[in-house]
């Protein structure tokens, strides 16, 4: 059991790399699905292409792109930061999809409804389409975040010393394979609980809202 | 009719969605102050046409006048035009399209702000006054989930209205609801065409149509078939098409 405080001191890196890749992940998301409702057809071809590739690759594919190919050579780069631009590119990808599902559960007449008062494109979309949009994406944006959670034991593969990397490096040097690797699952089912039940809280009261409009 | 005095003028307008001919070359002269009834079977394009007017949908060629502006619509029409043009032209849509997460007072103020520059104390102000005149005053904090359609159509009403449009188009307003709800909507309609304000209603309700129209058009695909005062198109239709159209509708 004296694991335990060593996976327990692991926590904040573990949190940190999931929190700054949903941050990175939730912005570039934005950015990506603006892009794939753009007027310009080069513009929906690119981000339409950027999220299939990006949700094509296996992330440890990706990861090991970015911190052994790209940080080899021109730019170096710490375990911490290679991770946390893969998993943000991983999420905004995913997330980007979240938003689209999002946005085409906006009714059109709501669309229609701005337009014909007039406002403009901006007031739309910031005051009209995403507060409404913002609901119905919460609970697949929260999955995404478990997700995330536990995607991020991938980053122990390039030293990134988070749960999954202390846990291994103790279960190696005291021969005990299985009491730390059981302790470090409840660790994450201890984190990520609390999320999953916030995410069907959110699932509930959007469901009621939506059967209320 | 009389060029000088028409509001709103539409020319030749087209409009073709995947081959089929929604609108088929719709010329009208509508004068300030006028109710303009729109009725014929679904399919007829009477909704199209009514959403090319403020360019929900954009014609394939034609022009548009509201109030001596031409809009050429087989070109691009710029950002200005078209805001100018949705600034003069309120709409009241079938389905209500209140934005839910807003509160019925919120609605109404919110494009006032937006769209007139009004600061915060002038839209409400403006907005209460509107909602007493459609009898609502009470339901200002209430959300649009908590009001009934009727409710929801007399505010969408008030919205469209706060913004100070000269003509106003009604998309079916009543389909959505119960007849006694429409009656309420109706009432408010009445009571707007009094005032004089210029209005082009798309609607299944004769009576209306009858009583507070100052002209019946009927549609049937995507051209106007015959138009005139209405008791005279309700009594006396020219042709084939209109007598089973109407018949259809009157003996139900």
């Amino acid at each position: 059991m004296d694991v335990l405080p060593i996976i327990v001191a692991a926590i904040p890196v573990t949190l940190g790399v999931t929190a700054a890749s949903f941050a990175i992940g939730a912005v570039l998301g934005l950015a990506l699905v603006a892009g794939r409702r753009s007027r310009w057809t080069v513009v929906r071809g690119l981000s339409r292409s950027v999220v299939e590739v990006l949700r094509g690759i296996p992330p440890i594919v990706l990861l090991f792109i970015i911190f052994f190919g790209i940080g080899s050579g021109a730019l170096r780069m710490e375990p911490f930061q290679a991770a946390v631009i893969g998993l943000g590119l991983v999420s905004a990808a995913h997330l980007s999809e979240v938003y689209r599902g999002s946005l085409l559960a906006v009714p059109k007449g709501q669309f229609e409804a701005a337009d014909a008062l007039g406002l403009s494109r901006s007031t739309t979309s910031a005051r009209v389409i995403a507060p409404q949009a913002f609901r119905v994406a919460m609970p697949g944006m929260v999955t995404w975040a478990i997700s995330l959670l536990k995607d991020s034991a991938l980053v122990s593969t390039i030293g990134v010393a988070e749960i999954m990397s202390v846990t291994n490096q103790h279960a190696r040097s005291s021969g005990d394979g299985l009491m730390p690797f059981i302790l470090a699952a409840a660790v994450y089912i201890a984190i990520g609980t609390p999320l999953a039940i916030w995410s069907r809280w959110l699932e509930k009261r959007f469901a009621r809202i939506r059967k209320a409009a | 009719m009389n060029q000088a005095e028409s509001i709103l003028s539409l020319r030749d307008v087209e409009k073709t969605f995947a081959g089929h001919c929604a609108v088929d070359g719709v010329s009208l002269d509508v004068a300030r102050g006028e109710v303009v009834a729109v009725i014929g079977p679904s399919g007829s394009g009477k909704s199209t046409m009514l959403r090319c007017i403020n360019l929900l949908e954009v014609p394939d060629r034609g022009t548009i006048t509201v109030d001596g502006t031409d809009l050429d619509t087989s070109g691009t029409v710029s950002a200005r035009d078209l805001t100018q043009l949705r600034r003069r032209v309120g709409m009241v849509f079938q389905s209500f399209n209140l934005f839910p997460h807003m509160t019925v007072l919120r609605n109404i103020s919110l494009p006032q702000e937006r769209v007139l520059g009004r600061s915060r104390d002038e839209a409400d102000r403006r907005s209460m006054e509107l909602l007493e005149r459609v009898g609502l005053q009470q339901k200002a904090d209430a959300y649009p989930a908590k009001c009934s359609g009727g409710q929801q159509q007399r505010v969408a009403i008030a919205r469209a209205l706060a913004l100070d449009p000269e003509i106003m188009l009604f998309d079916e307003p009543t389909s959505a609801l119960d007849p006694e709800l429409g009656l309420e909507v109706l009432a408010v309609m009445r009571q707007l065409a009094d005032t004089g304000m210029t209005m082009i209603v798309v609607t299944h309700e004769i009576h209306f149509a009858a009583t507070v129209a100052d002209r019946l058009i009927v549609m049937a695909d995507g051209r106007i078939l015959e138009q005139g005062p209405p008791q005279q198109v309700l009594d006396d239709p020219q042709h084939a098409r209109t007598r089973t159209f109407l018949s259809a509708i009157k003996d139900r």
